[in-house]
């Protein structure tokens, strides 16, 4: 059991016999409109509920429940830290200040002010995992790379505060930062592939993080103010000037959405649920966010996930079958139980065509595609 | 989870002296590891197979060390070596029968396990796997699960080890982390542990699909002084303490055969990537393509390896 636990997409293995999965696989594969289980089309994401700041103790949090009772909460704590430059990183800079008086450019727009990804922490907590196994260790790592490697554009002027993307937003001077602690609970078993869940529910917990707001200046130890009313968002929001234009408030910068993106035969398929990623013949993970210096969306990284389908039992087809001779018409001479037979399942083989990859990315990417979708959705959410 | 069991080193490590002197020395241009190669030129592997007897398949990797990794070693001028080379190892037991508790499985149970050894890095890593370390367990598992004709094995368990006895640098050691940091040596650690394991799987005579081999492309910005007016350039196969920053790179694991891509890791922003204007593909999709022809190159190396294997078993 302990080696079947061991395979990040394999635990979600459901016990589907290979008539159903071939069934599916023919319905999900069908050219142009693929008919999925639940009547979905193929971009349509499942309904869910959201609410934010819901955990007084936390300096941001969200709570998002699918339909079919997956519920995820995620709480965002923040320490301050004192920063300890690795030592193996000699600071080459100060010391080279120390014997050049005169170098005086670097002295606040370099080393020490670039953050670093290890500020970020993060835990998922899924029922019936270990926090070491495969699956959650996988996912925190998912998350946390496009989450500390989303860098901004530029020095667009409402992104200034988030010039070194979340990481150097963190940075409070040369001597102290913040520490994120993002802790993910899932409170339901995991029905589906629950990345989806987890990714939209950071995000929003995200948006409601705020931080004490600052009163010291430049390298003093850091001094807050005391009122939390005051206390400024993780992600500065941009108060527009036009009143009509800010119902909702605007992110010069937001936080990565990692998105769960199937193929099967032909067809893109979103937000798959767990009988549909099991026939699956490629799975993707895609993260974007959107850049502030630009309309169109930006990619933060790809990671192919195995998908469950090398793992599912094969079909038999009649010919071979045992119970079946006398039955078939005529009996194939020459299967050699390898080929293909229509309507017959057999697990995957093989990997991913690079057009393949290039398809599913464009329809995350392209203008109106899904990515921009999910990401209105997000706003329409309301962050207090 | 800390390990008590054993009696370990100090968890931040030890390093030898540096003084202010030899820092200043050694900061200076010259002394920075600095790219050699063409961007399209990939660093020379040694891969052998079969080199551990108790084990069903084993191999051996190691990369060519860079230029300057070879220079210091033959007129060191620092204590500190400018750059590291890849060096693991890879066994493979099984196929063999699933313990009696194990649930049926209908095809072969692919178990991955990759471990730095603990004088890997330069910063001393514990006798536990750590995150990184599990993590990329998973991204070889799903590398190799797209290669093996699994079904073939019903009931059996593969256990596949990679020990990484000296790993890649993410960034030149004398640098402090930049906003573009990341940990890009664990994608030539992948590369690398994918390409031997598919060397040991073949040495261990299990069925495969084809031979799949990893490959790294990377989008670089080098020169710091102007990094607003040069747009990063796309390299093969990058030793990640040549360069100044690295804004993006991309991991595949490749069947030539079949034109496939069993695995694909890709992070950071590849969208400012310097293209010909006739060129149609996008920053990613170049990436990917780059990847691609590291993997093609590194297959070379992993096709003689193994027909050198085979050789030696019907010697």
């Amino acid at each position: 059991m302990s080696s079947q636990r061991q395979a990040s997409s394999a635990s979600q293995v459901p016990h589907l016999s290979p008539a159903e999965l071939s069934y599916l696989y023919t319905s999900l594969s069908l050219p142009k409109n693929p008919i999925r289980p639940d009547g979905r089309s193929p971009t349509q994401f499942r309904p869910l509920s959201a609410e934010t700041t819901i955990l007084p103790g936390t300096n941001g949090s969200a709570r998002i429940g699918f339909a079919d009772g997956t519920q995820a909460i995620v709480g965002v704590k923040a320490e301050v830290e004192k920063t300890v430059l690795a030592a193996d990183t000699l600071d080459s800079r100060s010391l080279a200040q120390h014997g050049d008086a005169l170098n005086r450019e670097g002295e606040e727009g370099s080393a020490a002010v670039s953050g670093q990804g290890e500020w970020v922490q993060m835990s998922i907590e899924i029922p019936g995992f270990r926090d070491d196994d495969a699956l959650p260790v996988f996912l925190s790592e998912m998350m946390r790379e496009s989450l500390v490697g989303s860098v901004a554009g530029g020095d667009v002027d409402g992104a200034k505060e988030m010039a070194g993307g979340l990481k150097g937003r963190l940075v409070i001077n040369k001597r102290w930062h913040w520490r994120l602690y993002i802790d993910v609970l899932l409170l339901s078993q995991p029905l589906a592939y629950p990345l989806p869940l987890l990714s939209l529910t950071t995000h929003l917990a995200l948006l409601s993080t705020k931080l004490p707001k600052l009163k010291s200046t430049g390298e003093e130890d850091p001094f807050f103010d005391d009122d939390w009313a005051a206390a400024e968002y993780l992600y500065p929001r941009s108060n527009t000037s036009d009143p009509s234009l800010s119902a909702a408030p605007s992110y010069p910068v937001r936080p990565p959405v990692t998105l769960l993106v199937i193929a099967v035969g032909e067809n893109v398929i979103f937000d798959p649920n767990r009988e549909e990623i099991a026939v699956a013949d490629a799975v993707l993970a895609i993260s974007v966010t959107r850049s502030s210096d630009s309309e169109t969306l930006k990619l933060l990284s790809i990671r192919s996930i195995d998908p469950p389908s090398r793992l599912t039992q094969p079909g038999i087809p009649n010919s071979e079958n045992v119970n079946m001779i006398g039955a078939t018409a005529a009996p194939g001479e020459e299967s050699g139980g390898q080929e293909e037979v229509e309507g017959v399942w057999r697990p995957r083989r093989g990997g991913v065509k690079r057009g393949v990859i290039a398809r599913m990315v464009k329809t995350v990417l392209g203008k109106g595609g899904v990515g921009e979708e999910v990401l209105e959705g997000l706003e329409g959410v309301e962050v207090q | 989870m800390a390990d008590r069991r054993r009696i370990n080193g100090p968890p931040g490590g030890t390093r030898p002296p540096v003084f202010a002197s030899l820092q200043e020395s050694s900061t200076d241009i010259a002394n920075r590891a600095q790219r050699q190669r063409q961007p399209t030129e990939l660093r020379k592997i040694f891969l052998k197979a079969g080199l551990i007897p108790t084990a069903s398949g084993s191999s051996y990797l190691e990369f060519e060390p860079s230029a300057s990794l070879a220079a210091a070693r033959s007129n060191p001028k620092s204590l500190i070596p400018p750059s590291s080379a890849l060096k693991l190892a890879c066994t493979v037991h099984g196929p063999k029968p699933l313990p009696r508790s194990a649930a049926f499985s209908p095809n072969l149970v692919l178990t991955t396990h990759v471990k730095y050894a603990p004088f890997a890095a330069r910063k001393r890593k514990g006798h536990i796997r750590d995150a990184s370390e599990r993590d990329l367990g998973v991204h070889l598992e799903t590398a190799l699960r797209g290669a093996i004709i699994a079904e073939r094995w019903p009931k059996s368990g593969l256990d596949i080890t990679l020990t990484i006895i000296e790993a890649e640098d993410d960034r030149w050691w004398g640098d402090a982390p930049d906003s573009h940091d990341a940990s890009w040596g664990m994608m030539n650690v992948l590369a690398g542990c994918i390409t031997a394991a598919s060397a040991a799987i073949a040495d261990a005579h299990i069925d495969c699909l084809d031979l799949v081999s990893g490959g790294v492309a990377a989008l670089v910005s080098d020169d710091s002084s102007q990094s607003a007016s040069s747009a990063p350039r796309l390299m093969l196969d990058i030793d990640p303490a040549e360069h100044r920053s690295i804004l993006s790179a991309c991991v595949v694991a490749y069947m030539p055969a079949r034109d496939e891509i069993t695995e694909l890791w890709l992070k950071g922003d590849s969208s400012r990537a310097a293209l010909d204007r006739n060129d149609g593909r996008t920053g990613h999709e170049a990436l990917i393509d780059g990847a691609v022809d590291a993997a093609r190159g590194a297959n070379t190396v992993l096709a003689e390896a193994v027909r050198e294997s085979i050789a030696r078993s019907f010697a």
